[in-house]
């Protein structure tokens, strides 16, 4: 990667960043909040957006942030009122801004007149109030952007050379004269401005001889070491000067001094003698040191405070090329920055660092195995290992310590609160709301919960596919909302919270409910479910959720894109979650998001089954009980059920689930109480309980295929694999068929 | 010689670190005035480049603090700024500003200027 397109890199992350926080920061600012703070943050990031781009060409983005910033300066100091079109303006506009900086990042090249209706909106806006305070001030910023036309070439220089850094272009008329008087006041020095190194800038230009004048330079007693007592009057003989280029050498100090620049007509420099009835310099240096109070604040430049040009002209204004850096200096700092660039410069302020996700993951994964290792040398310790190895049993013991600890560490690392998906939310339910004439309300709470990035990532389309869902299908019409009583704007809730090792994202409306006539209609016509299959209420609900149950028929212009929420539920599946919808008719549906809280490391309970060792996730457990103090019953199909505080819970007995023998006698085996999604609860029958441990997870289906009622396997601490039972799909599976 | 540079945009202090260390100066980050003066009352510096429009403390505030604290009374800064209009450089200025570097920089312009101000 070159140097350019890292800093491109760098860029549109930024971007990124700075898009979603204009999102955010304009969504309160929708709701009402004008705090100020608000206003100067949505003003920086546009400028941001706007500085970064230009350092890269991208000019039609450049073009419209410029008058957009412009506007948002305006509104942040008052010129400009903040109303209601205005904001409307200012969300759309972050629209395009992001259309702008995804088709720089794509290298595409969006249309002239893209955007150009909201440009001239900010453009109208800003004149009609600024013509009053600021006649012209549009118009001077329009000239200036022709400035942003730089391409940005990192190159290097050379600082040890002699050779001055600014080729100016030669005056046409050869070599020429100059006479420059130069008077500083105070603030000059007040701005740390310094006449030596506008003389040593000087000198880039042609020969110069300097020559202070000392008229106003007061007795000792009188003098004050941050006064100012010297002028100067400088010789110029230059091939290339002109006084454009001279006066640029003074640009730092205009208005801290008096300056005049006169061309010579061919005379040599003027012979200015230094006055010679008053003290030399290096006297009154002498008396200063001994009177500390003369001393300016112990600096060590205290050469170049206001009385030191007086030194002799010829110190000053001799010919010899002046060096930005001496060579020794030079050397000594380019080997210290060699040694910097390395490793990314020294970032002193910074609080935190940028790193490469993979770089993660590999600790993520060596912690992972590290876990194993741990719970391997844990099992290995009986009794008399304990009775004869103390200092070692404690060392393993602080082992498993720091190692949890280690883990939980790096999993932070990871974790990502959700707000970076939420946030993209009131925008989707903005359009949403426009496109279907709903008046809807978006409500979102415990959005810093944080999460794996990983399934961060993973989350945003399933979730605005859910809330596009709540939008079109959940919330009514303003008409039927008012007939039944409701308020005419809708709301959805979007929440985050952690539960145990599990975090629930639960999207909830108050619309209509889902049509449960309609959906177990649906499910009939395509087969999903038997004609004479009866199903409880909570059962369509979810309904929704199977595979083929979308169809064209209800495909609308909003929720539709030809998949349904079957897609959702693949998706959240993937990444080891579950879905849930319970819908109350009339009053809302809420579907709630199962997601772990990592992916990498997993709390299991070890079970046998016909000999194998299976695991089975901590978190779905309820509770285990003997087989001998179960209480089952037998349902008339010869299934069998298991009776827990008054609830029939379905048993499967994975011996035959996964058509395996098992030499256990019934009454010696263990009922492991699980709990599926939406508090449904599935008995599993296994053989022996082994323990609990943690595993690291691998995929089934990177490295086999994938296996139903199996959610992936795990290499144990003694090398043998142990399966992953999925509790979910066992629930809802081919239960009927193999249930005991 | 080091550099101090302030400003919260990422891209800008990256490339601002490149060039200036290509050109042999030693860099160091902060990413808004509060943390520049952090720095600063840790590290010697030669020089400073800050943004103007910054969270936390804006460049004008951290210019207005450098300035306060004796010890920075001649310590060269320059305003990196996209502001062409002249009243953000003023107040910069005023606030004690030495010098600018208007946004986006030429390399070889930002090192000029760098050594304008600096011995």
């Amino acid at each position: 990667m070159s140097d350019l397109d890292e800093f491109k890199a760098t860029y549109f992350d930024e971007c990124s960043e700075l898009l979603l926080e204009l999102e955010e920061q304009f969504a309160a600012i929708e709701e009402g909040d004008r705090d100020s703070e608000r206003l100067n943050a949505v003003f920086r990031a546009i400028h941001s957006i706007k500085g970064g781009g230009g350092a890269f060409g991208f000019d039609g983005l450049v073009k419209f942030a410029h008058s957009f910033e412009t506007l948002l300066d305006y509104v942040r100091d008052g010129r400009v009122e903040l109303t209601e079109e205005v904001v409307t303006l200012c969300i759309r506009s972050v629209d395009i801004v992001a259309d702008f900086v995804n088709a720089a990042r794509n290298g595409d090249t969006l249309p002239a007149e893209y955007g150009a209706s909201e440009k001239a909106s900010f453009d109208a806006l800003a004149r009609g109030e600024a013509a009053e305070t600021e006649a012209g001030a549009g118009e001077s910023d329009e000239d200036s952007m022709d400035e942003f036309d730089i391409d940005f070439t990192p190159v290097s220089v050379d600082l040890s050379a002699d050779k001055p850094l600014s080729d100016l272009p030669v005056s046409p008329d050869g070599e020429s004269s100059w006479l420059i008087t130069f008077t500083p006041f105070p603030t000059l020095y007040e701005r740390a401005n310094d006449p030596l190194l506008l003389f040593r800038e000087l000198a880039l230009l042609g020969s110069i001889e300097v020559t202070a004048t000392l008229g106003g330079l007061p007795t000792l007693d009188q003098f004050d070491p941050f006064g100012v007592y010297c002028s100067w009057t400088i010789a110029l003989t230059s091939d290339k000067a002109s006084e454009e280029a001279i006066r640029e050498v003074f640009e730092f100090v205009d208005g801290d001094c008096e300056i005049t620049v006169e061309k010579q007509a061919g005379a040599p420099a003027a012979e200015i003698t230094e006055p010679d009835d008053l003290p030399s310099f290096a006297d009154l240096a002498e008396e200063a040191k001994a009177e500390r109070k003369f001393v300016p604040t112990g600096e060590p430049d205290a050469d170049s405070a206001p009385a030191a040009p007086a030194a002799p002209a010829a110190d000053v204004g001799a010919p010899t090329p002046v060096r930005p850096v001496t060579p020794a200096a030079a050397n000594g700092v380019s080997s210290a920055a060699a040694s910097e660039e390395a490793n990314g410069g020294r970032a002193v302020g910074m609080q935190s660092i940028r790193v490469d996700l993979d770089k993660v993951d590999r600790v993520v994964n060596m912690v992972g195995e590290l876990v194993i290792t741990q719970s391997m040398l844990t099992q290995q310790m009986d009794d008399a290992i304990r009775d004869r190895y103390q200092e070692l049993v404690r060392g393993i013991e602080v082992l498993a310590q720091t190692t949890r600890g280690l883990q939980d560490a790096v999993m932070a690392i990871r974790a990502q609160p959700v707000k970076s998906v939420f946030s993209r939310m009131p925008r989707l339910v903005r359009e949403l709301a426009a496109k279907t004439g709903k008046k809807i309300k978006l409500e979102t709470i415990g959005e810093n919960t944080e999460i794996d990035k990983t399934v961060i990532e993973q989350l945003s389309d399933p979730l605005t596919h859910m809330v596009r869902n709540s939008a079109d299908h959940g919330i009514e019409g303003l008409e039927n909302r008012l007939a039944s009583g409701k308020p005419e704007t809708g709301t959805i809730r979007l929440s985050a919270e952690q539960a145990g090792g599990n975090i629930l994202i639960v999207v909830e409306d108050d619309g209509q409910g889902i049509n449960r006539e309609r959906v177990l209609e649906i499910g009939r016509e395509r087969g999903i479910v038997g004609p004479d299959q009866q199903l409880t209420d909570e059962q369509i609900d979810n309904l929704i959720f199977a595979p083929g149950f979308s169809t064209a028929s209800e495909i609308s212009d909003i929720s539709g894109r030809g998949v349904g929420m079957d897609v959702v539920l693949s998706n959240i599946k993937k990444i080891g979650g579950s879905v849930h919808v319970r819908s109350w008719p009339g009053k809302g549906t809420r579907m709630t998001l199962r997601l772990p809280l990592t992916l990498a490391v997993l709390d299991v309970m070890l079970v046998k089954v016909a000999g194998s060792p299976y695991v089975i996730p901590l978190s779905s457990i309820v509770e285990t009980i003997q087989n001998s103090r179960a209480d089952f019953g037998h349902m008339p199909s010869g299934g069998k059920v298991l009776q827990v505080r008054g609830e029939y819970v379905q048993v499967v007995d994975l011996a035959r689930r996964f058509e395996m023998v098992t030499d256990q006698t019934d009454d010696n085996r263990f009922v492991v109480l699980c709990e599926a999604e939406g508090n449904s609860k599935v008995a599993l029958v296994v053989d022996d309980i082994i323990g609990q441990q943690q595993v690291v997870i691998k995929s089934l289906e990177e490295n086999f295929e994938r296996i139903n009622g199996i959610a992936g396997g795990t290499i144990l601490g003694d090398g043998n694999v142990a399966l992953i039972v999925d509790v979910q799909s066992l629930k809802t599976g081919h239960a009927h068929q193999n249930a005991a | 010689m080091r550099v101090l540079t302030v400003d919260d945009s990422r891209t800008i202090l990256a490339m601002l670190h490149h060039t200036l260390t290509n050109a042999g100066f030693e860099v160091l980050q902060a990413e808004n005035g509060q943390l520049g003066l952090d720095v600063l009352a840790r590290e010697e510096v030669d020089v400073v480049i800050t943004d103007i429009n910054m969270p936390v403390m804006d460049g004008i505030e951290f210019i207005k603090n450098v300035r306060a604290t004796g010890k920075h009374q001649s310590l060269p800064i320059l305003i990196l700024t996209t502001e062409t209009s002249q009243d953000k450089r003023d107040q910069g200025r005023a606030a004690g500003g030495t010098g600018w570097i208007v946004k986006p920089f030429d390399p070889e312009k930002l090192i000029s200027v760098i050594n304008k101000v600096v011995h």
